[in-house]
This record gives C-alpha cells, structure tokens and sequence, in this order.
C-alpha cells in the first residue's frame, strides 16, 4: 500500500482501522483465502474480508442448483453451508493472515440464544468484528424472520451485544416495508455498524420444467440488478444512522469505482463487493485507483469527506 | 500454515487465434494463454468472460494445451446467453479468462490402461486425458532411453512440437504402445455430429467387426478410438458409449481388469451408467461433473454436489474439490 493509497483511502470503521474503504462481502469471498488462489488478488487490497454466513452447527446447505444468472445478476441459494463457529475459530481462523486485512465474522442463528452463543465463540477468537445476519433469504428458520421484524431484530441485536465487545454490524434485509425503522431499533440494541443490503429475495422458473430452477425454489439476487434499490437503501438508512453516529457498509450491485462512490455519497462509509468479484476477481484495486482518481478530481482528500454527500432535489410542488 | 495454493490460478487476456464453426452449433476455439497451458492438466477448465454485458463466467473444459506454444483449445455448443455471445467472438478478440481451475484426473501408475468414455460436450477434458497419457508414456521412455535424454526433454513439460514426429514414428511400428506407461482407449458417444474429422481406423482395438470410426487426430497421434451413436453414423456403434465399453471389457480377460481404469465426461445418465459398469467390474473409476457456477475459486459453495465421505455426505464444490470425482462417491 503506498502512501498515497493510505492517505487517501484509510478509514476508520466500527474502531477498526482500515486500509481502503472495500470490504469482500460474506458469502463471496468464501473463508478469506479461497480468492489468493488467483494471481495478482491480495486481501491487502480491501479494508476487510467478511467470512462466509456461520451458525453454531455445521449445515450442508441447499441442494444444487444453488446459483443462476439472471438479467444483470444473479439467484443465489446457497443455504449457509459451513462448518460451524467452533471449526471456523479453531481451524481457520488460525490459518488467516491478519496482518493482511481485518477479518469479520458473519453469523446467524435459528433462535436468538443461537445469535448469541455463536457471537460469544466469536468472542473469543482473533476475528476483528461480527456482522449479524438477519437479512438470509435462503434458509428457512431464522435469518430474514429476524430481520423482516424491527422487534425482533432489536432483540437478536441485544442478545449478541450481550455476548460480545467486539465491534458489531448487523446486516439489514431489503425485503421489509420500513428499513429505515429497523436500523433505527437496531442502533438502540446496541449495534455499532450497519451493513446495508442483504439480497433481494427471487425466484427463477424453468418454462420447459414448469420447476423453479434453484434447489430452494427461491433465491437471493445480487449484482448491479439491485444497485438503484440497494442504494435507496443506504440513503434511508443513513437519515437515521447519521445522528448516532453509526456507520453503513453500502452494498449490492458494486462492479467499478462509480458504483462505490455513488454509495459513498449516499450514506455509506465503506463499500462491500459480492457479486463483482465472480466478473472480476482483480476489480478491488481498479476501484482503488478509481476512488483516488475521483478524489484528485474533486479535491477530496480522504473518502471519509464523500459520506452521505448526497444533495437532494427539492420536491417539485406543482 | 503453508498458503500451496495461492497464485494457482491465472487471469488471461486471451487473444482466439483459431476458430473452428461445426455443424450442431459446436464451435472450437483455440487461444493464447500461456500461463494457463502451462500449468493445465486433463480434467481442468477455465473460467471465460464470454461477454461484458453478462454478469457471470462460463466454465469450460480444456480439450488440448500447447504449453510451448502458449495456447490452448475448447469445444463448446451454443446454448443459452453465454455461449452464444461466446460464438460471435473472432479470430483476433480477446476473451478474459481464469484458469486453470479445478482438480485434474489422477491416474493410478498400477492401472496401465485407460479406458476413457466421453459423451457430447463431455468429449474435450476425454480427448486432453488421451493425449496426456499418451505424452505421459513418452516421458517416460524419454527418462529411460539416454538417447532420447539428450534432448533435454524436462519429465515433466508436456508435448513439444517435435513430439508429435515422435508419434506418428511410434505409429509405424507393429506396437504402438510399446513405449508408453498408459494406453488410452476413448470410447466416445454422441447424438449430434462429432466436431472432429473422422476415419477408419488401423489401430486394431477388440471390438465388434464394423465399429471402425475413429476420430482422425486422435488416430494421427496412436490414440485408438471409436463412436457411438444412435444416430447410425457410418462406422460407428449403434447404441451407448456405455454399451461399446462393455463390449470391449468382455473381450478382455478377466486377469487383466486389475490394470484397467475408467475414466468419464458427459450427461449425467451417462456417467451414472459408467459409474455402474466400474461397480460391476470393480473398476476403478473417476468422472468430470457439472454444476451451474459463480466465483470457480471455491469461495462462494455455488457448485455442490453431494458426495460421500467416510463421515458421511458432504457438500463438495464441482470448481475445487473436482470437478473430478471418484465415481462410487458421487454415484450412490
Ligand atoms: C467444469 C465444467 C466444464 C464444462 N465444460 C464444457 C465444455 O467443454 N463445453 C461446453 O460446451 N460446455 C461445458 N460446460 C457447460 C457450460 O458451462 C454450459 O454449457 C454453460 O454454462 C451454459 O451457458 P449458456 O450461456 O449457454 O447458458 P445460459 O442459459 O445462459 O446459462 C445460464 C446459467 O446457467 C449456468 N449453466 C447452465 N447449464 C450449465 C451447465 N451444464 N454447467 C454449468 N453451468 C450451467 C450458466 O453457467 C449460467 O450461469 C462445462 C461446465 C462445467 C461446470
Ligand atoms: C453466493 C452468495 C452467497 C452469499 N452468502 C451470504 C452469507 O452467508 N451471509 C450474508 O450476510 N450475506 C450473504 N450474501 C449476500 C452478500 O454478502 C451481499 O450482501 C449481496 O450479495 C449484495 O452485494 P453484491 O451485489 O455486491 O453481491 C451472499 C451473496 C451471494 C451472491
Ligand atoms: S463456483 Fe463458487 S465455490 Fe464453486
């Protein structure tokens, strides 16, 4: 990282200290070293890594199809396969290099007892901070139930708060009619970030088969399909959060440097990339070098000054 | 921990310097990747970026690399969005492509004879495994034959041009395979017209009287081979790929099964039937599968399948952990 990178990207989130504002989101970038299979892409080019979604027992996850593209997209369906949060801290978390990135856990859990428990073994472990996923399209019990209910968001986020000190950020669900409302309930839990949008829950339909393709029938989408609502999202979000001081991890749909700082501006103070990593594993330092270009352009000199810069349009009274 | 498998993995700006258009929508495209044809092996794919306008890579077998040359080659058929971007691409355009990815065929050193079934788009990964095999067996009588040492063949580098001299040379002599460690024998079945030039075999493979259509590169570099088809292809086999490998298994004696592996690409019925003919001649065998993919880096489990382990099922990525499986643990 050179200096000029640092200076210009370095950013404080939740009490971490990060190197750019780009986080790989949790689901996309597998336990951290699966993408460092690929020449030229270092986790030192993003300011954190989420991990994959982790419960307190093991899940084999979703029956195939798990994935499909769609128009600008795509249908995921995974089911949060992992090994459980007592293998992640015991076998990978010692095989991570934590002087490359900050590393996040991602978690979730069937009933709040479960949020909790798997945030205390978290707790215990090298990870840098926990994201609570309440937003999961994909798996039946827990997930989105938690996240579609101000209420019982607030008391996942409670429960998790308890069991933990580690700077947590609790990942909101587009699917709900207020999420503004949520984040809101979610801030006097006690969150300290907010992750702002979990996928968009779909549905793709094989016309021959009569069947829904994916092995769960429904689905998450992803990619630039759901940017203009992720970032209505952000937006929202950020109305509420400002005023506590809470910061948003804007996502969905990220796949250039345009994409990041229309987050930015929006409300977000770091940028997650999920789906445009399978376009292009290289795209984090690209946008990197778009952001500092940006700033040079506009005379900004930390990317912490483009957060929530959005000037709005005065209604139009007719 | 030891990080063996970082930086295994290439993007490419690929550069088509050949395209080949076949009847039934199949196309063969040959382009320059060196860093991935190096490192390539049968039963590996690579990740293609068929078109900047789709938001998801293609995954694609390799049917041959030239690593000295630094190109490689893959067969596909037109079917949906990507793949039909991917056929309007010409010589001279440039595809983004990652690779090579996935775990290659492992072939037992105590199982000297291959017998590779290929079905429809499950021909290429058949076709790079024969010629590996074949090139294989080269090296190692490279090793053992000074003369041939001279050369400064590397055991481990694969075909250089005058490889194929090597051969064609061998194919003159009574016994072909004479030199090489493995004899590969590709069984390949399809219903749409083969992309490939075809021909009457010389290579002498127990078959029934009439099955003679070979594959004609395949022919050209020793590797016997022959079709099947419902189709009634001249030469060919009427019926499955599965039906004509069985056939030859019973010519066999039954002392020499134990030198024999199977190995297999196509639609899934077919590898389910090879995967019954291994258990009922308790053969070993490993098939290349399929599965719909996002990242191809084992980062995202998008590409599962169920697999047997000794603890039970698992949910094992087609991009990491095979796309070569062991056939008893995929096929139940
Ligand atoms: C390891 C591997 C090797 C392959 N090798 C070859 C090959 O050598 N030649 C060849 O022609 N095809 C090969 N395929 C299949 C090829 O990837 C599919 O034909 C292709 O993905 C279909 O894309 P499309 O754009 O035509 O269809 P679309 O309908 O646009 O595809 C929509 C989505 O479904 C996925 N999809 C649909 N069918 C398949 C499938 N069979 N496998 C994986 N994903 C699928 C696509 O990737 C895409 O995400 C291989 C697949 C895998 C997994
Ligand atoms: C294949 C896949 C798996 C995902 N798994 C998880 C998960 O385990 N936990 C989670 O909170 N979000 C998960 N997500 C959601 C992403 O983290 C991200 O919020 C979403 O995809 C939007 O960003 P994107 O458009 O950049 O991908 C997953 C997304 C994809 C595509
Ligand atoms: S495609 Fe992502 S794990 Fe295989």
């Amino acid at each position: 990282m050179t200096e000029k990178i640092a200076h210009y990207l370095g950013i404080d989130f939740c009490g971490m200290s990060l190197e750019t504002p780009l986080v790989l989101l949790s689901g996309c970038a597998g336990f951290g070293e699966e993408y460092t299979r690929v020449t030229g892409f270092s986790n030192r080019d993003v300011g954190a890594v989420c991990l994959k979604g982790t419960t307190l027992e093991p899940r084999l996850g979703n029956p195939p199809h798990r994935v499909f593209e769609t128009a600008a997209g795509m249908l995921n369906a995974i089911g949060l396969q992992n090994p459980g949060a007592r293998y992640v801290v015991d076998e990978i978390l010692p095989d991570l290099d934590f002087s490359e990135t900050r590393y996040i856990a991602n978690i979730s859990g069937a009933t709040v007892e479960e949020y909790a428990e798997v945030a205390r073994i978290f707790d215990a472990s090298p990870i840098d901070a926990i994201e609570i996923n309440i937003s999961c399209p994909n798996v039946k019990e827990g997930g989105m139930i938690f996240g579609n209910d101000p209420a019982m968001s607030a008391r996942v986020v409670a429960a998790c708060r308890g069991a933990t000190e580690k700077p947590l950020i609790t990942k909101l669900s587009p699917n709900q009619t207020d999420i503004a409302e949520n984040a809101r309930c979610c801030i006097e839990a006690g969150t300290d970030g907010l992750s702002v949008i979990n996928t968009v829950a779909g549905m793709v339909i094989d016309s021959e088969s009569g069947r829904p393709i994916l092995g769960n029938n429904q689905g998450g989408l992803s990619g630039p399909a759901i940017k203009p609502v992720a970032l209505l999202c952000v937006h929202r979000v950020y109305q509420v959060a400002k005023a506590h001081n809470v910061p948003i991890i804007g996502q969905g749909g990220v796949t250039c440097a345009a994409d990041a700082i229309e987050f930015l501006i929006a409300g977000a103070s770091i940028v997650g990339i999920g789906t445009g990593l399978f376009y292009d594993p290289l795209i984090c330092p690209r946008i990197n070098q778009g952001l500092i270009e940006y700033m040079d352009r506009k005379g900004v000199d930390n990317v912490r000054a483009l957060t929530g810069t959005l000037r709005c349009n005065s209604p139009l009274t007719v | 921990m030891e990080k063996t498998h970082r930086a295994t993995l290439f993007v490419e700006e690929a550069e088509i310097l050949a395209r080949d258009e076949f009847e039934g929508d199949q196309i063969i495209l040959r382009v320059a990747a060196p860093r991935i044809a190096l490192a390539a092996r049968p039963g590996m794919f690579v990740h293609v970026r068929c078109d900047p306008a789709l938001p998801m890579r293609r995954p694609i077998s390799l049917m041959a690399v030239e690593p000295t040359d630094g190109w490689l080659t893959v067969l596909f058929k037109v079917l949906g969005h990507g793949t039909r971007r991917l056929a309007e691409k010409n010589v001279g355009d440039v595809l983004n492509i990652i690779g090579p990815m996935g775990v290659p065929f492992q072939v037992p050193p105590d199982r000297p004879r291959a017998l590779l079934l290929g079905g429809g788009l499950g021909i290429p990964p058949m076709i790079f495994l024969a010629r590996w095999l074949m090139q294989k067996g080269e090296r190692v009588s490279h090793a053992t034959n000074p003369s041939l040492n001279n050369r400064q063949q590397p055991i481990d580098s694969h075909e250089d041009s005058d490889r194929r001299e090597l051969v064609s040379a061998a194919l003159g002599q009574e016994t072909p395979f004479q030199a090489t460690a493995h004899e590969p024998l590709l069984l390949m079945g399809s219903e749409i017209p083969f992309p490939f030039d075809l021909c009457s075999s010389r290579i002498p493979v127990s078959l029934p009287d009439g099955v003679t259509a070979a594959m004609a590169p395949m022919e050209a570099l020793g590797i016997p081979s022959r079709l099947a088809s419902g189709r009634g292809y001249p030469g060919s086999f009427q019926g499955f790929v599965t039906e004509l490998a069985e056939l030859w298994l019973r010519t066999q004696p039954s002392s020499t099964y134990r030198e024999i592996a199977l190995y297999a690409c196509g639609p899934e019925p077919m590898l389910r039937a090879t995967a019954n003919l291994a258990r009922r001649y308790d053969l070993p065998c490993q098939v290349c599968l399929e599965e719909f993919m996002a990242c191809g880096v084992g980062a995202c489990a998008g590409c599962v399948v169920p697999v047997t382990t000794p603890t039970g099922v698992a949910m094992k990525r087609v991009c990491v952990d095979g796309p070569v499986f062991h056939a008893r643990d995929v096929f139940l």
